[in-house]
């Protein structure tokens, strides 16, 4: 019995990987459930067994529409499937399940054997509704060598096991319902996705410059890119200002594995010390770069020792170490990348990551450059005030400055603070927007969680902030953003920031801010 | 130093309860995430490389005393040095973290210690170096002595400390409070030269503005 629950729950994981809503039972027109044929054991076992044991009632049902499918030829696919290709670089469409009418055609023709319709009883009919343990609860009575109950007793309990069934069945098809919504909301999303993705493929891409700045295609790319031309669309918007070819990308390439080579020769020795302070600096950046490799994205167990991206990631840190030596390795670095080793393949990934920290914004957070981040700070806090007061007197009566938040966020592009697929929608609209949307970004989050942060203290914000909740949706978010305003009395991002440049070059000749302890 | 000072409610009268503000620093990877992380949650895990800072707090019922730690965990990597005194400043404990199996971090603790002294007055700040990493005790090339000895000239507070098999964590952070309640103690028998023993517990958190 364990074996068989096993094996449903198998079942069920691919199901989900295989696009699942297809099967799903909406709008009344639910397909009709494939035979559970003789040799289906788990159906059978849990009707005689009577408990529908651990398995939940809806891994059940995607089980009884693949059961067939899997037992006769999916399973060996299903066991050698790495399930790493998440991101994007498979169109979401390739393994479309197949319906299940032609699933259990394909078993008749196969086994020669006409679908019999089982008889009513030994199948529910409403197939959302599947017993969990409290509504396959059995009402025994008292075992013969006990006193029997008295009458009354009995029947008070058979109304009390009436009631309590009856209770958890409410609650059972609330959840099935709820569940249901979910998943169609999840379907319509990918419909969304694919007719998205004809209309990137065939339309924008082919006349990307004379598109990309009108409104229907700005309009299209706020919902979020369809993985499958995501890296394509952020190659081109992130463009190549530095002219980096792939040849270009190999000659560092092999740079860095040299020094790695050398360095790895050496380390034991002590006569880095000669060679002075910055080879030593770069030898740390090369240590670092390992150290941190192995700590990116470490629930997705892909860039670690070992793991299918942990080469790539740590070959296009390494090469851009060699590629720009004043900005080297910083932390933080290796989540950029990561993103986009995702997204991209080796060479277009260092093109594309070269090129988007050499971004105003980014070249001033990764060279750490203090009085210029105060000034990016300084326009955020701008529309920060403007959007959110009462938040910002909050902040500022505890003198919470954005350095707090803001730098982390920066930093990673939000794709260590926030779920990936969430930061992925976020980096879409980079792309399209530039530097002022990281910023409008920061306060969509801190507009999402506004009335919470009202009532925290300085650490209590801090920590939040550091540390966002990881239930946060795309849907919340993005609407939160929308509705920030990035204009101040009719003053955009740029200008903003720019005025602040100016102030900063006449305020330098007097005055030199200096840190007080 | 009194930085909150509010009457706790306790059967025996009035019990004082501050706040202290920790700061953790040294180089990337010499364990300072994972002291904090073991230290709050006494937990030990894989831990994503820090950007900037990130922050913790725990309460502590003393008998003498309530404490509340707000711990501030910055990035190691010498990059960031230039923001770093964001973060350390009005910080009442600083740990100067190094890790026993790899002698530069220790050099490196020296240099932040030189960069707090620069910052602060002697007495304003209770510093302890942690040589962290005591469970990887076969690849140790900083002896219990040296930094002992470092420690005791420079009159720091000394650990050994390893985050993985919690040795000694938990000592180190009593260590502060008991020094940081000493000083506190100190200061009361003394007559007060600004009179800041009834310091508002709001205006107290404000922190002065970098800048």
């Amino acid at each position: 019995f364990t074996d068989v629950n096993l094996n449903s729950r198998n079942t069920y994981e691919v199901s989900r990987r295989r696009s699942a809503p297809e099967h799903l039972p909406h709008g009344g027109t639910a397909p009709a459930e494939p035979a559970p044929p003789p040799q289906e054991p788990a159906e059978r076992a849990r009707h005689r067994v009577g408990i529908a044991g651990a398995g939940s009632s809806f891994a059940e049902f995607f089980t009884r529409n693949f059961f067939t499918k899997r037992t006769k030829e999916l399973k060996p696919s299903v066991q050698s499937a790495p399930g790493w290709k998440l991101f994007g670089k498979v169109p979401p469409r390739e393994n479309l399940p197949k319906d299940s009418k032609i699933i259990q055609q394909e078993y008749e023709a196969r086994t020669g054997r006409m679908y019999k319709p089982p008889p009513p009883s030994a199948r529910r009919k409403n197939i959302e509704f599947e017993p969990l343990s409290t509504t396959a609860l059995i009402l025994e009575d008292r075992p013969a060598n006990l006193p029997a109950k008295s009458v009354e007793e009995a029947l008070r309990h058979r109304q009390e096991y009436d009631e309590m069934v009856a209770e958890a069945k409410k609650r059972e098809i609330k959840e099935a319902h709820k569940r249901k919504k979910i998943m169609r909301e999840r379907f319509k999303q990918e419909e969304n996705i694919a007719s998205a993705v004809v209309i990137w493929v065939n339309e924008i891409l082919p006349n990307w410059e004379g598109m990309r700045a009108t409104r229907r295609v700005r309009e299209l790319w706020w919902q979020g890119l369809p993985p499958s031309v995501r890296g394509k669309v952020w190659s081109l918007a992130v463009g190549n200002e530095l002219n980096i070819t792939p040849e270009l990308y190999e000659i560092f390439l092999s740079r860095a594995k040299e020094r790695w080579k050398s360095f790895s020769e050496t380390s034991s020795e002590n006569d880095i010390e000669d060679a002075g302070a910055s080879v030593a600096d770069r030898e740390a950046s090369l240590e670092l770069i390992k150290l941190d490799i192995s700590r990116t994205f470490p629930s997705l167990y892909i860039f670690q020792k070992g793991g299918p991206y942990h080469d790539l990631l740590h070959s296009v840190l390494g090469a851009y170490t060699c590629y720009r030596p004043d900005v080297g390795y910083v932390q933080g670095m290796s989540f950029i990348a990561a993103v986009l080793i995702l997204n991209l393949e080796e060479a277009d990934a260092f093109i594309a990551f070269a090129n988007l920290l050499n971004k105003p914004c980014q070249l001033a957070f990764f060279r750490v450059d203090h009085s210029m981040m105060l000034k990016y700070f300084a326009a955020f806090e701008v529309f920060f005030e403007e959007n959110l007061p009462k938040l910002f007197l909050h902040f500022k009566s505890y003198s919470l400055t954005p350095d707090i938040y803001l730098i982390d966020w920066i930093f990673t592009l939000y794709s260590k603070s926030l779920p990936l697929d969430l930061a992925c929608r976020v980096w879409d609209v980079f792309c399209r927007d530039g530097e002022e949307f990281l910023f409008r970004t920061g306060l969509g989050i801190l507009r999402l969680y506004e009335d919470i942060l009202l009532q925290m203290d300085f650490i209590h914000i801090a920590q939040f902030l550091t540390k966002l909740p990881e239930d946060i949706t795309s849907e919340k978010l993005f609407s939160c953003i929308a509705a920030i305003q990035m204009q101040n009395s009719n003053k955009k991002w740029a200008q903003v920031f720019a005025s602040l440049m100016k102030d900063n070059k006449e305020g330098d000749k007097n005055h030199s801010p200096a840190p007080k302890s | 130093m009194a930085q909150t000072v509010t009457p706790g409610t306790s059967p025996e009268g009035p019990r004082p309860s501050y706040m202290y503000k920790v700061v953790l620093l040294g180089s990337m990877s010499v364990g300072k995430s994972s002291l904090a992380y073991r230290y709050v949650r006494n937990d030990f895990r894989e831990l994503l490389p820090t950007v900037a800072c990130s922050f913790f707090t725990q309460m502590l019922n003393l008998d003498e005393a309530t404490v509340k730690f707000e711990i501030w965990d910055t990035a190691g990597q010498e990059k960031y040095q230039s923001v770093c005194h964001l973060y350390y400043r009005d910080a009442h404990a600083a740990l100067l973290v190094y890790d026993i199996t790899n002698k530069q971090t220790l050099s490196r603790a020296k240099l932040w210690l030189e960069e707090l002294e620069k910052r602060f007055l002697p007495n304003e700040i209770v510093i302890a170096l942690v040589g962290n990493k005591t469970d990887l005790a076969a690849e140790r090339e900083v002896t219990t002595e040296e930094g002992e000895e470092f420690a005791q000239t420079k009159g720091l507070l000394f650990m050994e400390t390893s985050a993985k098999s919690n040795h000694q964590v938990n000592d180190v952070f009593m260590g502060i409070v008991q020094e940081l309640l000493r000083r506190e103690k100190e200061k009361a028998s003394k007559p007060f030269p600004h009179g800041r023993s009834t310091v508002d517990l709001r205006a107290s958190e404000a922190r002065t503005r970098c800048c």
